[in-house]
């Protein structure tokens, strides 16, 4: 596998524990990357290094082998880059702005441009200063799209698109990894990263907490079920049985227990001994694999202090 | 009482874009969900009852009074995030919160602080420094920190990180418990589903749905897939479970052993104790989403062709 995007040791300190620090990340050839954190965790400047549009406090970002910042005007041209928050330039419709993206990508051909246009239902006529929020951000995908580039860098992509056009977008992205483009993404909703992602990074206060692959996500052996109780009674009793009890919430006689897919039938016929409200299946997916592993993280951090 | 009125708007920008005779109301202490795919008039409704716009025909009203005429008398007691972002250049967060406190003419530094600590706002650095969800942030809490009586959101939370989105939403519930009237808009089907007690649809302009959320919410009916071991097994509970009017077989899939049943949360336990006496290899409890139903009124086929040539 050939690394397309290398951060090696990346600081960039902005004071007062802001910035990125240290991080660690190979993006490999045809590979869709997600990147989640929270707000103010340092997913956009990451990605502004990405782009060579910042001077690293320490360490590097590689490119195709090239160092981003002093490659920065190559490497603009060669990336479609959709930005967190977009500023136009000073033109007058959508589709002057597009005319001019793709002589500033010496491309003449539009007709994935007009595919685009199409998937993702914008006039592109309006005037971008009348264009609503979801307008500008479609144009600003077609703008990174069009010219085909190898490498695509989405920040926050889909904010601000109605859920129909996100799942248009999340489509154009798939078809994006069918041709064998390395995209890298970052995004709040931990679905659109499931549906479309090989591996999916966390970062929380400018570090990397983890990076984990879908596929070890999806293909887990252990289902976790979600049981609320009628009596206090009941879910007690229930307790004393030999399950592994995950969660519990005495409070509302919940307990939530993780089984394999052959001890579903010994746990269907136990609960007939029992007065249960309702049983739900809590399924395991990105967000709550990373909302594992940042609980865990906090419990460390109190036994450090 | 009705706060929020808007009566046969209409402002049409050409080609289609614009709002086309929209008439709603939003009671006192309600929460009023609009929903609507991109371009479809909802920033736009929400600029006229904001005043910035004056009406073609038709009238916006809050609290009685004419919102384009009139906002001076009303902007006071009225809280509004915008859609999109724009902060004066050249200032401090804190420096936007004073400017800002000033225009409302209202400084409660207590509340100020509970809304800052409740959205892990550092408003110290440049506006210009601060990433799009940390200048929502503080769109959020400028808007809230007059405690005025109208709420007027414009999708509040985009761009906001999931934590984030989880203690809008109980602040949301509990603005509404203190009385609060609420405008919504939003993409976010799950924060309309734990907010709304009314919701509307436009699309292209003009309102096409408009209905009371809880008529949507069969909150009590859930769905259940279960998957057998065999064939055998699949078509012996099949034999028993069909014959009820407890529970309903909503979907068979007999080459995969696999159906969907449908039941009340009071018949749960009815459900294991017959569930039990099978070889049941998957149980999944599917979640029936505003989503599903509101998609529908999302689709769109228009056709923007040769749009660049």
């Amino acid at each position: 596998m050939k690394p397309i995007i290398e951060i090696k040791k990346l600081t960039k300190d902005y004071g007062e524990g802001r910035g990125v620090f240290d991080v660690d990340l190979t993006i490999y050839r045809g590979e869709t990357f997600g990147f989640v954190g929270t707000n103010g965790s340092g997913k956009t400047t990451t990605i502004r290094n990405i782009m060579g549009f910042l001077q690293p406090t320490s360490g590097a970002v590689y490119v195709n082998g090239k160092e981003a910042r002093s490659h920065s005007s190559e490497i603009v041209r060669n990336i479609g880059y959709v930005p967190g928050e977009i500023a136009f330039p000073d033109l007058s419709t959508g589709t002057e702005f597009l005319r001019s993206q793709a002589e500033f990508l010496h491309t003449s051909d539009m007709s994935y441009a007009e595919y685009l246009i199409e998937k993702l239902q914008l006039d592109p006529r309006a005037p971008l200063k009348r264009m609503s929020k979801g307008m500008k951000q479609k144009t600003a995908i077609v703008a990174a799209l069009m010219a085909n580039p190898s490498i695509l860098i989405l920040d926050e992509p889909t904010t601000g698109l109605d859920p129909l056009m996100r799942d248009a977008f999340l489509e154009i992205v798939r078809e994006e990894h069918d041709k064998g483009t390395t995209i890298f993404m970052s995004s709040h909703m931990f679905g659109e990263l499931e549906t479309t992602c090989d591996r999916v990074a966390l970062i929380r206060n400018g570090y990397i907490i983890d990076v984990v692959s879908m596929q070890d996500i999806t293909h887990r052996k252990e289902k976790e079920y979600k049981i609320e109780f009628s009596t206090e009674n009941d879910y007690i009793r229930f307790k004393q049985l030999d399950y592994t009890v995950v969660r519990d919430q005495p409070q509302y006689h919940q307990a939530t227990v993780s089984v394999t897919s052959e001890q579903i039938e010994k746990l269907l016929r136990d609960l007939t001994n029992y007065n249960i409200k309702f049983i739900s299946e809590v399924t395991y997916n990105l967000e709550r694999h990373f909302k594992t592993i940042l609980n865990q993280k906090k419990e460390n951090e109190t036994y450090v202090r | 009482m009705e706060i929020i009125n808007v009566n046969h708007l209409t402002k049409n920008y050409g080609s289609g874009r614009g709002v086309f005779d929209v008439s709603f109301s939003v009671h006192e202490g309600e929460v009023f969900g609009f929903l609507g795919p991109n371009g479809a008039g909802k920033s736009t409704t929400i600029r006229h009852l904001m005043g910035f716009s004056k009406p073609q025909s038709g009238q916006t009203q809050i609290f009685g009074k004419d919102t384009f005429s009139r906002y001076n008398e009303i902007l006071g007691n009225v809280g509004y995030i915008p859609g999109e972002i724009a902060l004066p250049a050249g200032l401090t967060g804190w420096e936007f919160i004073r400017m800002m406190q000033n225009l409302q003419h209202c400084r409660n530094d207590e509340r100020l602080k509970t809304l800052l600590d409740l959205f892990e706002l550092n408003p110290s650095g440049e506006t210009k420094r601060m990433s799009l969800g940390v200048k929502r942030k503080l769109a959020v809490v400028t808007a809230f920190m007059s405690d005025p009586q109208v709420l007027i959101l414009d999708e509040p939370t985009s761009g906001l990180d999931p934590v984030m989105q989880e203690v809008f939403v109980s602040f949301i519930k509990d603005e509404k418990q203190r009385g609060k009237t609420i405008l919504l808009s939003s993409h976010i089907f799950s924060e309309v589903d734990a907010t709304c007690d009314r919701i509307a649809i436009i699309k292209d302009g003009k309102i096409v749905s408009d209905f009371i959320a809880d008529d949507l919410k069969h909150a009590s009916r859930k769905q259940y897939k279960v998957r057998f071991s065999d064939a055998g097994e699949y078509a012996s509970f099949l034999q028993t479970g069909e014959k009820t009017d407890k529970w309903e077989i909503v979907k068979k899939e007999p080459d995969v052993f696999r159906l969907v049943l449908s039941t009340d949360d009071r018949y749960i336990n009815d459900v294991i104790e017959l569930l039990s006496r099978y070889k049941v290899t998957d149980f999944e409890h599917l979640k029936e989403t505003l989503e599903d139903y509101f998609m529908r009124y999302y689709k769109e086929d228009k056709n923007f062709g040769g749009a660049l040539s």
